[in-house]
């Protein structure tokens, strides 16, 4: 009953000392590292920032067009333009050290190498609360996804994992088989948690051209309220396979959409695609989960979780 | 793609001022019909009609659902201090578009701005070139206000393909020093394009302001380029188009090519449309890799 006095325990603890004030983030690819909302003011009141995707080396993304919009959804293809581990180390992480919320960054490579060096340039330094391992950006191509292999997933994460103390999300790709094979490599090999789910491949075609709308192959990641269906699926999933925290994300733009992924067994959220048409839209999510949380007398986020 | 050790965009060319962007529930005035297919959308927001500059823009959210799914860029086209009104000119070519064509008096909708950069504004009296390509007349009726209080001499050249896509002379600000008006067919004032005969007036111009499809601007650039040298060329700022998702710098959508300081033929780093642009200065921009990317959300 609504009225009993219990106190809602709103954090959520990822492992290895990640802890969130609360579980609804923004996810890599649709808030940059952060300055543009801090200084839109909307920082404020998020679970954690999970950054754009950073790479060893400076990358300045694909030739445009990037975007293009589908039915409830959007394709991009940026092809992770960001300004290299040094910047983002030397110094974003100074103006983070000082933010109410952790961040967490995203990192890409294209070679476990390349993976172990920019989490080694993360470790230890201050404003940085963990990393989120892409290891499924749809948008480069090296003819090796790791996303897709179990086994060099797996490689991947245990290098990685070896090589640093922070806590350790993998992001994974749903664009596989059985994407719980890849959650079961990736938790075998030391990861914390993982993040579900990255963007879909998908294609819009212009027919006057006659070709996709899109450049290259034409493919690109499709985000945004078309997939909550598919991520649902994903993460219930992951839960029936996983005992590691699932950070939960595919189409999350109210409240209702962030609780239909706690009840599938997310521990904590992404508004991904949102921020962009919705900004600061993440504090109205967690104040429309705040508002059920206590109207239906919330303990954890946790009691939410369907138990099949 | 990996990029070299270059300048960044922002340090290139500037970046807008997100601290001044605000999100406002805008209410519909009305919906005027200005020609074939083209409106002038009048809504009440005076939080951001009182921060708005000409040649900035606004995100206009068409629906709260989830179709069309995001916010479509406009930019100010008038703005009213009275009475807090600002108008969108635009043609009703796409879903989001339309929709904002049929809103009704009353309807309400988000608004966040004003986005980007705009226009520079005369520190000392002069002479100002408008040239608007169509529906690149849509910043101008705000810029010319604005020039014409700081008793700028201005002239307008006012082209589109026929006399159905023209910007109304009548909605034009009150102190034009000149008004040119070219269509393509001929079906109204001189028949040629915008460009026309634009050398001899741009020679006698403090600042020449230019909108319109991105391949009318580079012409343009073109043409500028024959002011000189051996004379002080006029400022030269365009207001230019990119598929736009955000419009606050977060998607990376709105790519677009910069040029490095003149005389380096190395390939400038890409800026964002929203946050280095929407108005750039015409030698900023890398007009032949420009001319290669599409100017809307496909």
């Amino acid at each position: 009953m609504a009225d009993r006095d219990v106190t809602l325990e709103c954090q959520v603890d990822l492992g290895r000392g990640l802890v969130l004030p609360n579980p609804i983030g923004v996810a890599s690819g649709t808030f940059g590292y952060g300055f543009e909302a801090e200084r839109m003011g909307t920082i404020s009141g998020l679970g954690a920032i999970y950054t754009k995707g950073t790479t060893l080396l400076p990358r300045s993304g694909n030739h445009p067009p990037r975007i293009a919009e589908t039915t409830a959804g959007m394709l991009n293809s940026i092809g992770l333009q960001n300004p290299g581990v040094a910047v983002v180390a030397g110094e974003y992480a100074k103006r983070w050290a000082s933010w109410p919320v952790p961040v967490i960054v995203n990192v890409a490579g294209s070679d476990i190498p390349d993976y172990v060096a920019v989490c080694q340039r993360l470790t230890g330094i201050e404003g940085v609360a963990g990393l989120e391992l892409n290891i499924s950006c749809p948008n480069i191509s090296h003819g090796l996804d790791f996303g897709t292999d179990p086994a060099q997933a797996g490689r991947l994460v245990e290098a990685v994992r070896g090589a640093t103390d922070l806590p350790l999300l993998v992001k994974l790709t749903p664009n596989v088989t059985d994407i719980t094979s890849v959650g079961r490599a990736v938790e075998a090999a030391g990861a914390d948690g993982v993040t579900a789910v990255n963007t879909y491949v998908g294609m819009k075609i212009a027919v006057p051209q006659r070709a996709p709308v899109l450049p290259g192959l034409g493919t690109a990641g499709l985000s945004g309220p078309a997939i909550k269906p598919l991520a649902l699926a994903a993460v219930a999933a992951l839960r029936r396979a996983l005992g590691i925290p699932i950070v939960g994300i595919g189409g999350i733009g109210s409240a209702e959409d962030a609780l239909e992924f706690l009840v599938a067994g997310a521990d904590a959220v992404q508004v991904g695609t949102a921020n962009f048409y919705r900004p600061g839209i993440a504090a109205e999510v967690l104040e429309g989960c705040l508002q059920f949380a206590q109207a239906n007398a919330l303990s954890s986020w946790r009691d939410l979780r369907w138990r099949p | 793609m990996t990029a070299s050790s270059q300048p960044s965009a922002a340090d290139l060319v500037g970046e807008s001022d997100l601290t001044l962007a605000v999100e406002e529930v805008a209410t519909c005035l009305g919906v005027d019909s200005l020609g074939e297919n083209l409106f002038e959308v009048l809504v009440l927001a005076p939080r951001i009609q009182s921060l708005a500059e000409p040649g900035q823009f606004a995100q206009l959210l068409v629906d709260e659902g989830p179709v069309p799914l995001l916010r479509r860029p406009f930019s100010f086209s008038r703005s009213d201090p009275r009475s807090g009104m600002v108008s969108f000119y635009l043609a009703a070519v796409g879903q989001g578009s339309r929709r904002l064509s049929r809103l009704r008096p009353g309807d309400q909708l988000r608004m966040l701005g004003p986005l980007g950069r705009g226009f520079s504004l005369p520190e000392t009296r002069g002479t100002s070139v408008v040239v608007a390509g169509g529906l690149g007349a849509a910043p101008f009726p705000l810029l010319m206000t604005r020039l014409l209080q700081g008793d700028e001499r201005v002239v307008f050249v006012n082209g589109a393909r026929r006399a159905l896509e023209l910007y109304p002379e009548e909605r034009l600000p009150r102190g034009l020093s000149s008004l040119v008006v070219r269509t393509e067919d001929g079906s109204r004032g001189q028949a040629g394009r915008v460009t026309d005969g634009l050398l001899d007036l741009m020679k006698g111009a403090d600042r020449v302001y230019a909108c319109g499809p991105n391949a009318m601007l580079s012409a343009l650039v073109e043409i500028w380029e024959e002011t000189g040298p051996g004379v002080e060329r006029p400022r030269l700022e365009v207001s230019i188009e990119a598929p736009m998702g955000c419009g606050f710098g977060t998607c990376l959508g709105c790519a677009i090519p910069l040029r490095l300081p003149s005389g380096d033929p190395a390939e400038g780093p890409l800026g964002l449309c929203c946050r280095q642009g929407p108005v750039l200065d015409g030698r900023e921009l890398d007009w032949p890799r420009l001319l290669l990317q599409p100017s809307h959300l496909g």
